[in-house]
């Protein structure tokens, strides 16, 4: 009897971890076991009365960072993980915020619609944009050098700013796509709450969100930091009367020159098409983990379709269809935003799981510019950010394994061009929808927890562990890329040879080997990098 | 994805073929539907560039084609034009549905082509792709016949949907780089070196003969 019974405990244990290792399959596509994904539960206990992150979210961060977040919580996660809200806001200020950042989005989506029908009107949109000092040579910060809407809504917040919105909601039938979702998630915010806002609406209302964040993080940008904070304030005057004008860039032209190479004829117009095109080939992996977005009705996803003017959809099913108009609708918002960067290839591919998981388009938007403040450096037009990059991953694989670096040295590879694509596109080719937003919600946690100046010594006295780093997804290519060093150095006698490894690791890479390697690689080089 | 590594078997020629032209024109369909069997829908955007390895067998001769596929916005332009130096053929592409990415071809392409190919007797080839949507087609057979008379290129019109002239772009084209002298030498050399070099030490090479 007694017997039995000792028995059955290693049993039950051996059960519920087999369990686990289920769950872990099922939501990182891998066998590994692995500490559980935040839950709805966790994530409710982490919060104060007044809707505030209980120890600015470092606990959080912890969580995400070993072990990513549940399905089911990430729309309410991210917007924190990626900048949108502030780790120490209350529940009060985040929905201030929330209300402002619509705004800011719809003003952005009227300027799109004007823009289109602009050129449709034979005037082209580039005239528009380019007739503006648009320098892409100038930036060389994390901040988009957006700054109008900001002086533009300082004057509208009260006022004009609501009528306009609801003229063009009438008139535009992309209602459609904002209006059904758009009964306000504050509801059914489980953080109630109804003290403080110390920050001051107006504070709240003028910036845009991560400038909020600005007092409270010390955010460390990565490389040139420093610009962020003046984008504010050098917003030109004449911007703040200009309701629909574009967004223009308002910072000066800085050091980086641009190398050689002409500046580009893209424009505003060029972007629209690219956009239309990328938009309508977007993977469509994410449908079977999310069915409910994906059940989208045929007439609901025609009409959001027309509404951005999307054209040759008819081969798609709804959910398709209704996907690659949110994305259309957001990535154009984004490419005014952000005219600098404007449209890049690959940037769909950054967006499209957010717009997989977050219903409503305005906060898909603003988690999708928290997300490319980082991002956006690989696309800038110089391909400063991108070499940086490259230079990065060729140190770390220089330093943790010399002979490798070496036989890439002799087939002229050093410059790791070859995992190019894996930089552009945060593995989104290579890994499955599961996989790449367990990476990316790790990366995410450490981003932000570097952000937030929860540094090395809160780790460390936990336990000896990584300590957050901005590039860990630098670390996790390299990681990918020493995985096969037998492979490379004994079989590889070209560069070619290894752009096609790389380019054919799809469904080859275990995301959570992939992350240990990468925390080993951080903790033995971050010192050294 | 690609037929085989083509190291080791026997090759007669081995050849580097360049795929380029505007966003969303069909380069990758072409490319994935001519590699395999089955035809393709909504490949998503080619990031940087990509390639892969196609044997076959034209004129009796036994080929490995590297088809190198790049991304078409003019951003990565930088990084796409280093892989212009050693291709023996290049494919220039557009769709016949949409005309800009025709005109683009002359205004744009071309230009990068002459600059940044290495090899003075490179073929060309003009591809007119999405035939099957004929309705919608917004550049006639003529008007393709007449840049590939002013670029002094083959034209093929073709479907990566239907799979119509596919396989014939490829052939032709390599047919055509075989009749030039020096094209076919660089071939061939590209065979004996790695023969040579597989029979050497691995190790002793020093560049890979293709790209930087």
């Amino acid at each position: 009897m007694t017997a039995m019974q000792t028995n059955s405990t290693p049993a039950v244990v051996f059960t519920a971890l087999a369990g686990v290792a289920i769950v872990a399959v099922i939501f990182y596509g891998a066998s590994r076991k692995r500490k559980h994904a935040l839950s709805p539960q966790q994530w409710k206990v982490f919060f104060t009365e007044d809707g505030r992150l209980r120890d600015g979210g470092i606990r959080l961060l912890k969580r995400v960072r070993s072990g990513g977040v549940g399905p089911r919580i990430r729309a309410e996660v991210w917007p924190f993980l990626l900048g949108v809200y502030n780790f120490n806001s209350t529940k009060d200020e985040r929905d201030a915020v929330r209300t402002q950042n619509r705004k800011e989005y719809e003003k952005l989506r009227r300027q799109c619609r004007k823009l289109i029908k602009k050129s449709n009107e034979s005037t082209s949109a580039n005239e528009f944009l380019s007739s503006q000092d648009r320098s892409p040579e100038a930036e060389s910060s994390d901040y988009p050098s957006i700054v109008s809407l900001e002086g533009d809504d300082y004057v509208n917040v009260s006022n004009a700013d609501a009528s306009l919105l609801d003229t063009d909601f009438i008139e535009s039938p992309e209602v459609i796509q904002t209006v059904p979702s758009d009964d306000d998630q504050e509801d059914n915010n489980p953080m109630k709450t109804n003290k403080d806002s110390a920050e001051g609406l107006e504070v709240i209302q003028t910036a845009p969100p991560e400038d909020v964040q600005e007092d409270n993080n010390p955010m460390k940008t990565t490389k040139d930091s420093a610009e962020g904070p003046e984008v504010i304030q050098t917003a030109p005057p004449d911007d703040v009367q200009e309701d629909d004008s574009p967004v223009k860039t308002a910072k000066e032209p800085l050091q980086e020159k641009v190398p050689s190479k002409p500046p580009t004829n893209e424009d505003f117009s060029t972007w629209q098409r690219i956009i239309r095109l990328d938009a309508l080939r977007a993977n469509a992996d994410w449908m079977s983990h999310y069915p409910s977005q994906a059940a989208v009705s045929d007439s609901v996803a025609r009409r959001t379709a027309e509404a951005v003017g999307l054209e040759d959809y008819g081969h798609l099913e709804a959910g398709r269809i209704f996907h690659a108009a949110r994305l259309v609708a957001i990535l154009e918002a984004y490419a005014l935003y952000d005219p600098e960067i404007g449209y890049c290839q690959g940037m769909s591919d950054l967006l499209s799981p957010i717009v997989s998981i977050i219903s409503e388009d305005h906060e898909a938007f603003w988690c999708f510019v928290g997300f490319m403040k980082k991002a956006r450096q690989n696309f800038r037009l110089d391909e400063v950010g991108i070499r940086r990059q490259l230079e990065l991953v060729a140190k770390i694989i220089k330093y943790k394994d010399a002979h490798l670096f070496k036989h890439l040295e002799k087939l002229q590879a050093e410059d790791c061009f070859f995992v190019y694509r894996m930089v552009v596109v945060l593995f989104r080719r290579e890994l499955t929808f599961e996989q790449t937003i367990c990476l990316w919600e790790v990366m995410w946690a450490d981003q932000a927890a570097v952000r937030a100046g929860i540094g090395i010594s809160a780790w460390n006295k936990v336990r000896k562990r990584a300590p957050p780093t901005e590039d860990l997804l630098l670390y996790a290519i390299a990681a990918s890329v020493l995985q096969r060093r037998k492979l490379i150095i004994e079989k590889y006698s070209s560069m070619d040879e290894i752009i096609r490894e790389c380019n054919s690791m799809s469904g080859q890479l275990d995301v959570l080997k992939l992350l240990d390697d990468a925390h080993n690689l951080v903790i033995t080089l971050h010192d050294k990098i | 994805m690609s037929s085989s590594s083509g190291q080791t078997s026997g090759h007669d020629l081995s050849f580097k073929i360049l795929l380029i032209g505007d966003s969303g024109v069909g380069k990758s369909c072409l490319l994935v539907t001519f590699i395999s069997s089955s035809s393709v829908e909504d490949l998503s955007p080619t990031i940087g560039v990509d390639f892969k390895i196609k044997t076959l067998t034209v004129g009796g001769k036994r080929l490995k084609l590297t088809i190198w596929d790049t991304a078409g916005q003019e951003r990565f332009r930088t990084l796409t034009s280093s892989y212009y130096r050693g291709a023996q053929g290049i494919i220039l592409v557009y769709d016949v549905t949409r005309r800009e990415t025709f005109t683009n071809l002359s205004e744009v392409w071309s230009k990068e082509l002459e600059l940044y190919s290495t090899n003075q007797e490179c073929v060309k080839m003009l591809v007119g792709n999405k035939v099957d949507r004929d309705s919608e087609r917004a550049v006639s057979r003529e008007e393709g016949l007449a840049l590939a008379k002013e670029l002094g290129c083959l034209l093929l019109e073709c479907s990566a949907k239907t799979r119509e002239n596919v396989e014939k772009c490829f052939e032709e084209l390599a047919l055509k780089i075989m009749e030039a002298p020096s094209l076919l030498e660089e071939g061939s050399t590209a065979i004996k070196r790695n023969v040579l070099k597989q029979k050497q030490e691995p190790q002793a090479r020093q560049n890979s003969g293709c790209c930087s």
